[in-house]
């Protein structure tokens, strides 16, 4: 029951012409941010941030939210048409959206993408509403130590997923945590850092960072090394868009298992969608009858990974809304509007200001639907935005992020420190140091080092307080874990080698 | 790469030793718990252990990897010179004025656009900071000479 009244409270918001509105550009938007290879969800957001700061935040979250998830279907086009991910969700989609792209089957290859989202990502919402009210009931037992447990579990997670090079993973998440503690101490009310800067009193605010290290240094990046791949032109009429009877029975299994493993994976934080895909993908592979179609034009190679990006887009709002910890880059940004709004997220969230969270959640829906149909009727007017250089989009780049970076505090000071984030997050990628854990430790720091400063004069400053509740020593023991994942990875791969080598 | 990387690694070295530096400088207890110096000490320390695995990794290997500097890499260099001199002109031009030169300029360079088409750009960059940032959001953006 109370479900049908979270969801009618939602709809009566969600509804509303206004939001409708917020709702549709938000979506529109994601979908032509996914289509432009070179530019992001977080950045989109994060340009975007500054300019919400008077508009009404329930509506701001459901433009987010739709950017967040239209993100996930556009970029399945690039995937596809020119085997360019435009974003990193949909690099598993060119594997075999590429593949039927070139044997004259883009339209059901896209088609198959919008239908497979659609679903899990409708299905995800309802999980969504299922298990983020659970969630922040659960977390009303956290306390300091429990939030700086689940901070130190999201941060060892990050060495799991979050590349190839976890020593590398864990120096960008101490430099992110360091930022965090540049200002003034809360605790304490000393400057830290600061050298007598007056600026740096205040810290660095997450936006500035934000438009500099994925804004600008995407710019630096794409002039260096574009991302250029040739059109496939295929036929996208309408009636070549439309899956056969076989199309639709290759794929529904592989979209409701790409959805389930796409829900699950976007609710650990850390995990994703990119994560959500590339897992979606190798389970398909693995269950299917004939693996060595994968890679060759298989229609659940591109059903379950786009299935799975979608619906993770989903349930990442739920550790953020339940637990105020992002999940990803774009909750991460999210959870600096939150902030800007001056409004926590986390478990009392949904008491206090149920009217956000179910107009946001139910908005999905709405979202979803009309992403449904944008992917199936107006495919051709999206491809046309694919021509549109990249030498004109860095421009209006650079205003946005200069613009952005000078309305957090109306002084030149954050435009010039906006460009050194984004020179720092140019060479950050060109030495393989990941942005991601960086940014995330940035916007948890300081709820990690409150915590844990918080809980450790509780127990007088014994760490026995981690310990002995049993939440917390859940969290940190699955930290501990992953902490330990690469030495096990690298112990295993030992173990292995002399036998490879006998053989 | 390996030098960058080496070079990469020497640079978080000395971020965790001047982090250790400056936190001892900071209290490590108060009263209550953990003082300000706490956390950044640590951190600190995590940083040196860190980039001495990976300072030490790099003079293990030999192994060839990609060059950090690219062929296209001055293209980026020429950016990062357009902006810096953008932001240089602000006080002098204004965030309208400054950012659509920088955008004509930057289509111009880079993209080889046309002369026109660059205008255009420009112009409507102008335009569009104006009225959208400065008329309709109220962002108080640095004027220039020209009172925009």
């Amino acid at each position: 029951m109370d479900l049908l009244n979270n969801l009618y409270t939602g709809f009566s918001i969600a509804l509303t012409f206004n939001n409708i509105l917020y709702c549709l550009f938000g979506v529109f938007f994601g979908q032509i941010i996914g289509v432009l290879p070179g530019i992001g969800a977080p950045t989109a957001i994060a340009l975007l941030l500054p300019l919400t700061f008077k508009a009404n935040p329930t509506s701001a979250l459901i433009m987010f939210a739709g950017i967040y998830y239209g993100v996930a279907y556009g970029g399945t086009i690039t995937s596809v048409l020119i085997n360019v991910p435009g974003e990193s969700s949909t690099v598993m989609t060119c594997l075999d959206g590429y593949q039927m792209a070139l044997k004259g089957r883009a339209g059901p290859a896209l088609s198959v993408a919008a239908i497979g989202s659609w679903i899990a990502g409708t299905a995800s919402v309802v999980l969504l509403m299922a298990f983020a009210p659970a969630l922040a009931k659960f977390a009303l037992r956290f306390g300091p130590s429990e939030y700086f447990a689940l901070a130190a579990m999201a941060f060892g997670l990050l060495t799991v997923f979050g590349g190839e090079h976890p020593v590398k993973i864990i120096i960008s998440t101490l430099i992110g945590l360091m930022i965090a503690t540049i200002g003034l101490d809360v605790v304490s009310g000393l400057p830290r850092f600061t050298f007598g800067v007056p600026q740096l009193l205040g810290g660095f605010d997450f936006i500035v960072v934000i438009c500099g290290i994925f804004g600008v240094a995407e710019i630096f990046n794409s002039l260096e090394e574009p991302e250029e791949g040739e059109l496939i032109k295929s036929k996208l009429r309408l009636r070549d868009v439309f899956l056969t009877w076989e199309d639709w029975v290759a794929s529904r299994w592989a979209i409701v298992r790409g959805g389930i493993i796409g829900f699950f994976t976007g609710m650990i934080p850390a995990g994703g969608i990119t994560t959500a895909s590339f897992l979606a993908y190798l389970a398909e592979k693995r269950v299917s009858k004939h693996p060595e179609r994968f890679g060759h034009g298989a229609i659940e190679g591109v059903a379950a990974p786009e299935s799975a990006n979608n619906a993770a887009s989903i349930s990442g709002f739920a550790p953020l809304l339940a637990l105020g910890i992002p999940g990803s880059p774009t909750t991460a940004v999210m959870l600096a509007g939150f902030m800007m709004w001056g409004i926590r997220p986390g478990p009392l969230l949904f008491q206090q200001k149920p009217d956000m969270v179910w107009g946001l959640i139910s908005s999905m829906y709405i979202g979803n639907l009309i992403l449904l149909f944008i992917n199936i009727f107006m495919i051709p007017a999206f491809v046309m935005i694919l021509r549109l250089p990249y030498t004109i989009l860095m421009g209006f780049i650079v205003v946005f992020a200069s613009v952005g970076a000078f309305s957090v505090n109306n002084n030149l000071f954050d435009v010039w420190m906006m460009l050194g984030f984004g020179v720092l997050g140019y060479i950050m990628k060109k030495l393989d140091y990941p942005i991601v854990p960086l940014v995330l430790a940035m916007v948890l720091g300081r709820l990690a080092e409150d915590s844990l400063r918080r809980a450790l004069t509780i127990s007088g400053g014994s760490l026995s307080i981690f310990f002995t509740r049993p939440i917390s020593a859940l969290f940190l023991g699955a930290a501990i874990l992953a902490y330990l994942t690469p030495v096990i990875r690298w112990a295993l791969k030992g173990l292995r080698r002399p036998k490879a080598d006998t053989a | 790469m390996l030098i960058a990387d080496l070079i990469g690694g020497i640079v978080v070295l000395l971020l965790g030793v001047a982090l250790i530096f400056f936190s001892r400088q900071l209290s490590y207890m108060s009263e209550y718990g953990p003082g300000p110096g706490f956390l950044p000490l640590w951190l600190g320390i995590g940083l040196v252990g860190c980039a001495l695995f990976v300072i030490l990794k790099n003079l293990k290997e030999h192994a060839k990897a990609d060059p950090f500097f690219k062929p296209r890499t001055k293209l980026a260099v020429k950016m990062l010179v357009t902006i810096i001199i953008t932001f240089l002109l602000f006080p002098v031009l204004g965030f309208p004025i400054g950012l659509a030169l920088f955008t004509g300029f930057a289509m111009r360079i880079m993209g080889k656009h046309s002369l026109i088409l660059c205008g255009i750009s420009a112009v409507l960059t102008a335009v569009g900071i104006h009225f959208i940032f400065g008329q309709l959001l109220y962002i108080p953006l640095p004027e220039g000479m020209i009172g925009w």
